[in-house]
């Protein structure tokens, strides 16, 4: 399946590419907490923020679906969400 | 990093028609199942919009095992879905994954400044250990991953998180900005446009326009 499977070696500049691409993921004001190269604050910090991240598809479902309760067929949301199916 | 505009594209209309499919077979549910419906609109698109991935697989796969969202995802996923998927060998434990975690991880923390006590790189080890098991939780699939693969995978995960979150809040704004139009007779066209210009390079060319105007989007895993 994977071509990275157990029994090839991973390169030290491979793991060192992917620490450097996690840590440039995280946003600035997460990035600070962590300072340079520590694995467990790294890993600790990108659990928080995909949790924070959950927690916002959550909310902005609740959001969403209490908007759209109170649309119909001729409001002006449907239209717009008409014209953005349309393609 | 960013997710791509195409991604975003075809996640902002694979959810909305997730949601129209969910109207038309819910109607009037409960506010809770609406929000469910939602969700599992925008997590399928998610996964349909990225292709083929481990965690997208894990996320359909995970998304199955509940009974009652094993219709949509029949019909938005049709043959994908009926194929005998290749759901997480839990059961399956590579013995050597334990070591490339303790390795790969452990070099990270050998990164760290020259001054440090005798027993900080154990320490870290455990506790890069059990955090990785926190992150295995997080990212669908997770469970069946080597660390390369994990780190590899969350990256991928996150950054199209991220745009989920984007476009539902800008899809938000939209909706909410034209409800007050429509309620106050202000003018607060902006939100719309912006959406609407996200969306725009659909419609690069007339000639283009009307052609796709006639084909049905196929969805594809």
């Amino acid at each position: 399946m994977s071509s990275r499977g157990s029994s090839s070696r991973i390169t030290d500049e491979e793991i060192n590419e992917l620490v450097s691409k996690l840590q440039s993921l995280l946003p600035e004001s997460r990035r600070r907490n962590i300072g340079r190269a520590s694995a467990s604050k790294l890993l600790k910090e990108t659990c928080s923020y995909i949790k924070s991240l959950h927690r916002d598809v959550d909310d902005l479902s609740d959001r969403l679906s209490a908007l759209m309760a109170t649309m119909d067929a001729n409001s002006p949301q449907a239209d717009i969400i008409r014209s953005l199916l349309r393609s | 990093m960013q997710a791509t505009k195409s991604f975003e594209q075809a996640f902002l209309k694979q959810m909305l028609l997730g949601i129209q499919l969910s109207a038309v077979s819910h109607g009037s549910g409960s506010l809770q199942e609406r929000k469910s419906a939602i969700k599992l609109s925008a997590d399928v698109a998610m996964a349909v919009a990225r292709g083929s991935k481990k965690w997208t697989r894990g996320l359909i796969a995970s998304l199955s095992k509940e009974e009652h969202n094993r219709s949509f995802l029949q019909f938005v996923l049709g043959k994908e879905f009926e194929r005998p998927a290749k759901i997480c060998h839990s059961s399956w434990k590579i013995p050597r994954s334990k070591n490339i975690v303790r390795r790969s991880l452990r070099f990270l923390s050998k990164r760290k400044s020259n001054i440090r006590a005798p027993n900080s790189s154990v320490l870290a080890g455990t506790l890069v250990e059990k955090r990785t098991q926190v992150l295995k939780r997080l990212v669908p699939g997770g469970q069946s991953m080597d660390a390369f693969s994990l780190l590899d995978e969350t990256l991928d995960y996150a950054t199209c998180l991220r745009a989920q979150v984007d476009v539902m809040q800008k899809l938000m704004t939209t909706l909410e900005a034209s409800k007050h139009r429509a309620d106050s007779d202000a003018q607060r066209p902006k939100e719309k446009f912006h959406l609407l210009a996200m969306v725009g390079s659909w419609y690069s060319t007339r000639k283009g326009l009307r052609k796709r105007l006639s084909k049905r989007p196929k969805l594809t895993l």
